[in-house]
């Protein structure tokens, strides 16, 4: 008997062995991304459009790898701790001792700057999400591309026009040191000066600030119609927290990236109405794959994605499926298909000019009545723009 | 300039004032009546923040009455660190030099440990909640009530402190206990009561985690500002401490207010290091005659 279970396992065994090699190894997807540490906050929005692909892409029986064979995906995750440092080294470790198959992009444009030159060395080509260099574009890298419309010397143009519409003569600009921030200033002040916008307060403040009385006291006293927050997701939380304890009641009140995160809303319900942020998406609009994508999102996560950094990767991730469609796992024709392609995406046709989005036009987003609504521009509105009144 | 005027500006300093003169009321303790040098004395802050954090969270415990719980767990850990390394340094024959040297080695191993613990449990993720957010109005200033409760618990417990170590027994002993070690041992005072002081850094950890975030690394900038402000003060002078952590939230408010945010850390370690060589005794400390 005992010989006979032993021959038994040892065919199941042998069978085993040889069904594997029928079933195809998965697509291999690596990515680092800030788990801990001070963008830790924001990385979810982006992890969960992941997860929800990966999930979405399985479900369909696979990647398609140039119309020859379906295999399904595996995510490969890193914790790269908020240190651009460290994302250098795991997209060097994905490729050299991983050997992925494909790539995936970190959260924020400190660390997409950071690995663009593993990227090159390697010549792997990676579709950035949550990031935008202009300083970036003008070096010219072949391996990496944004999604996002929002890079720095359009989004210069945007707001002042945004500005414009709402009436605005005078601002505060309070700018986060991080390189997005820093970038967006550079190009904000000139064109600022040359639509006479005056500029009542200037104030830049480390990315780990711990409090902005002093600074928004400044921007009480001096009165202007905005206050344009170049900010990040934690200094955007201590904004509306001490804006509203001093009572800054300018009627134009602009923070960068933090407001289109869904806690954001949820954790000052009322008083974050009329804030205004950047991104160009909403499930408003009658985008199709938007709104099964909208759909699918709140049922899996429980929670709205985030209208800036769950739609770039959500964006990202839509034209790496149809360029791996195109062109396979082959690097050098990934890389051609993405630079000459156009991909149907959330946000509509996307189309790469260098590494930059040529199609979709920067966009703003308002709370108004704890939803977020494009009010920028006037072509693609959900809800018009509307003043800020008071904190609630 | 006129914003400089503004009692927005003032109620935010002598908050943060506030806040620094308590934090650095219980390193004065610890290090005047025992010569231990508390580098981990801002993880306790730490850790009383995460307290407030998971109370309110988990079960919509208010920070006021957190900030207790808070306050006990940090007098434990404060305790159990005295009982479990540094009770037979302190009952042993070293020199006090010794004792200052191991006890900075010690508790700077502690205070990497316990903000790597912490990391590993909570993760190193920056967190905030809202709580205790209704705007206060006095007059032209509004402020949030977190932070009233913030100014009022940390004035208050101060003061209560200072009383207590000037009026009381004990607290006379303790006093005793740090003007002259040696001779308040021969009297025989008992050292082993000081130990629950860390409790005010448990108490004072809840009120920061409301008002800014919580992290495990929130603790060692604490740390530093506690140092700074003792030296301000002059050591073992706790009303001077006290008085002494109002100036340096005064010089940092201010300062980065006609200065910049950025400039925030040159001005108190900037401060810090002028006092050292202009007046190393301290800023509010009599010159001794001897």
């Amino acid at each position: 008997m005992k010989k006979f279970v032993g021959v038994l396992a040892a065919s199941a065994l042998a069978a085993a062995a040889w069904a594997a090699p029928a079933q195809a190894a998965e697509v291999r997807i690596g990515y680092s991304i800030a788990k801990t540490g001070l963008f830790a906050p924001a990385a979810p929005s982006q992890i969960n459009a992941y997860n929800l692909w990966a999930e979405q892409v399985n479900a369909r029986g696979g990647l398609d790898l140039g119309g020859k064979e379906r295999r399904k995906v595996k995510l490969i995750q890193y914790d790269d701790q908020s240190n651009p440092g460290n994302a250098v080294k795991i997209y060097e470790k994905l490729i050299t001792q991983d050997k992925v198959d494909l790539l995936l992009s970190p959260w924020g444009t400190p660390h997409h700057f950071a690995i663009a030159s593993v990227l090159e060395r390697h010549k792997f080509p990676m579709i950035g999400s949550t990031a935008s260099s202009v300083q970036l574009r003008n070096m010219k890298p072949g391996n990496i591309w944004f999604t996002t419309a929002a890079v720095a010397d359009k989004l210069a143009t945007a707001m002042v026009g945004l500005l414009q519409t709402a009436g605005v003569k005078s601002v505060a600009v309070l700018t986060n040191q991080l390189p997005f921030g820093q970038e967006n200033k550079k190009f904000l002040m000139p064109a600022l000066k040359a639509a006479g916008i005056e500029v009542l307060v200037d104030a830049d403040y480390p990315p780990n600030i711990k409090d902005m009385t002093a600074i928004l006291v400044k921007v009480k006293a001096a009165k202007p119609d905005g206050v344009i927050g170049l900010a990040y997701p934690g200094d955007s939380i201590l904004y509306i927290n001490k804006a509203r304890e001093i009572g800054i009641a300018a009627k134009f009140q602009y923070l960068l990236v933090g407001p289109a995160i869904g806690f954001f809303r949820g954790m000052f319900k009322g008083a974050a109405d009329g804030i205004v942020t950047l991104g160009h998406w909403s499930p408003h609009g009658d985008n199709a794959r938007s709104k099964a994508f909208y759909a699918a999102y709140k049922k899996k996560f429980k929670q709205e994605p985030d209208y800036l950094d769950s739609v770039e990767a959500w964006v990202s991730v839509e034209i790496l499926e149809q360029a791996v469609a195109k062109a396979g796992l082959d690097k050098d024709k990934l890389r051609q298909a993405i630079s000459t392609g156009t991909f149907d995406t959330i946000i509509g046709k996307v189309r790469f000019d260098g590494v930059q989005n040529a199609v979709t036009p920067t966009g703003f987003l308002q709370i108004q009545k704890g939803e977020l609504h494009v009010v920028w521009p006037k072509d693609r509105q959900t809800a018009p723009l509307a003043p800020k009144t008071g904190w609630k | 300039m006129e914003f400089l005027l503004s009692g927005q500006l003032l109620v935010a300093a002598l908050i943060i004032g506030s806040i620094y003169g308590l934090v650095a009321l219980g390193l004065n303790l610890i290090y005047g009546t025992m010569r231990l040098l508390n580098i981990a004395h801002g993880d306790l802050v730490m850790i009383g923040a995460y307290t407030g954090y998971w109370l309110f969270t988990l079960a919509a415990i208010s920070p006021v009455l957190a900030m207790l719980a808070a306050g006990a767990l940090a007098g434990l850990t404060g305790a159990a660190l005295y009982f479990g390394l540094f009770r037979r340094q302190l009952t042993g024959s070293q020199p006090i030099e010794r004792i200052e040297a191991n006890s900075l080695l010690i508790f700077f191993g502690i205070s990497i440990i316990i903000q790597n613990l912490t990391a590993l449990a909570f993760t190193a993720s920056p967190r905030t909640y809202q709580a205790l957010d209704t705007l206060v109005r006095i007059g032209e200033v509004s402020i949030a009530q977190s932070r009233l409760v913030a100014l009022a618990v940390c004035l208050g417990l101060s003061a209560a402190i200072v009383l207590f170590l000037r009026f009381s027994a004990l607290g006379l002993s303790i006093r005793a206990l740090i003007q002259h070690r040696t001779a308040s041992r021969i009297v025989g005072i008992d050292v082993d009561r000081v130990q629950a002081f860390p409790f005010v850094l448990g108490l004072a950890g809840t009120l920061i985690g409301v008002t800014e975030q919580i992290s495990p690394f929130m603790g060692f900038p604490f740390t530093i500002v506690a140092f700074v402000v003792i030296i301000l003060g002059g050591l073992g002078n706790l009303a001077g401490g006290i008085a002494a952590g109002m100036v340096l939230g005064l010089i940092e408010t201010y300062g980065v207010a006609l200065t910049s945010a950025n400039l925030r850390s040159v001005l108190i370690y900037g401060v810090f290091i002028l006092v050292l060589i202009l007046r190393p005794e301290g800023l509010l400390q009599r010159r001794r005659l001897t």
